[in-house]
């Protein structure tokens, strides 16, 4: 059997290769060498992919060093923002009442970090529950609303979505209408979920409470220290604003840097993967082609 | 001289985040081109946003000014 089919296929490749190839689970030339073409335009667009975000996340970089400074002045009312350690953080800083922001982004092709917020959204909504606490989520960006609705659907009080980068502060004072108008004063404490932005090759899942100034009871009044010129509970609510949007426009920069470094990193990978690929495919193909002539 | 009662944005029925940035824009609208155009085009920006109640969500509305958000 064997020589005949040696010299079917010295005679005919292209008639016979098909069919004796494939019933040893074999490639055909032809197929190898189209899933090597394919292999290399993926890697073309992915390693294009890669360059444009390495010189978008230079803006990002920058738009984040200049929002650092820039938002100082509310740690100063507010706790300093604090990492989330996967599945073991506790979340036992937050008070009673808690409206939770995701930061998320629309686009996907950047490794997990949209899903790293979501899930630390969950385990948060899920601790709060367990502790008797109760949590309400307002979400930014279509991955986090995507997933957020299946994991605390009940939660939910408002999405924004589309939310075009790079972001302003007039951006950010928006975001801020949003949550005021989803009734952020009537919670202990506003908790900000955010990618922060390390290097190009690290980033951290960070939470901020920006909790309300008190105006009167038992407990320290905020800013008791201070005279006011105009009325008092007027200029704290509207510093209160002004601090989440401040807030909003830091997490929004850092998340944004963030997710330009993971997509690089991302885009690195994949383009590194498809070389492999090729390598192995090319390998694959002179294997088969060896084989034939010989 | 007493101490004014309220703002008069206030009176106008803005919040403290809608008068910073209106007189924000107002500021960038009074350079000169084309330092004008490139200032006027930071202040864009465009999102959707959706009221959600248990769990189902609302009908998406396009927010591109101050104004419109948070409505």
């Amino acid at each position: 059997m064997a020589p005949t089919l040696m010299a079917a296929r010295r005679v005919a490749p292209r008639a016979f290769g098909t069919a004796t190839q494939q019933v040893r689970g074999m490639a055909t030339e032809k197929q190898i060498f189209n899933q090597i073409n394919a292999t290399k335009n993926i890697q073309k667009i992915t390693s294009s992919m890669k360059m444009v975000s390495a010189a978008k996340l230079k803006g990002d970089e920058t738009r984040l060093t200049k929002a650092i400074p820039f938002n100082q002045w509310s740690f100063a009312l507010c706790p300093e923002p604090v990492e989330v350690e996967d599945a073991t953080c506790p979340y036992d800083d937050l008070p009673q009442k808690s409206l939770l922001v995701p930061f998320t982004s629309d686009k996907g092709l950047c490794g997990g970090i949209n899903s790293f917020i979501s899930r630390a959204t969950r385990e948060c909504v899920k601790k709060l529950h367990a502790a008797g606490k109760e949590a309400d989520v307002v979400v930014i960006g279509d991955k986090g609303r995507g997933q957020m609705r299946r994991f605390v659907p009940d939660q939910i009080v408002r999405s924004a979505t589309e939310v075009v980068a790079p972001g302003t502060f007039s951006l950010a004072s928006a975001l801020a209408a949003e949550l005021m108008a989803a009734g952020a004063m009537e919670y202990d404490a506003v908790v900000l979920i955010y990618n922060s932005y390390v290097n190009a090759a690290v980033y951290k899942q960070k939470y901020k409470i920006v909790p309300p100034f008190v105006f009167e009871g038992e407990s320290e009044v905020s800013l008791s220290t201070y005279d006011f010129d105009s009325d008092k509970d007027e200029a704290m609510a509207d510093l209160y604003e002004f601090m989440l949007a401040s807030q909003i426009f830091h997490s929004f920069m850092d998340g944004a840097a963030a997710e330009q470094s993971s997509r690089m990193t991302a885009m690195e990978n994949a383009s590194k993967n498809a070389g492999e690929m090729i390598d192995s495919l090319t390998l694959r193909g002179l294997a088969n082609n060896h084989n034939r002539v010989w | 001289m007493s101490p004014p009662v309220t703002t008069y944005w206030r009176l106008a029925g803005m919040s403290y985040l809608q008068y910073v940035n209106k007189a924000a824009s107002t500021m960038r609208g009074a350079l000169k081109e084309p330092a004008k155009t490139k200032a006027m085009a930071q202040e864009a920006f465009q999102y959707n946003t959706s009221v959600w109640s248990g769990g189902v969500q609302g009908a998406k509305t396009p927010v591109t000014s101050m104004g419109a958000a948070g409505k």
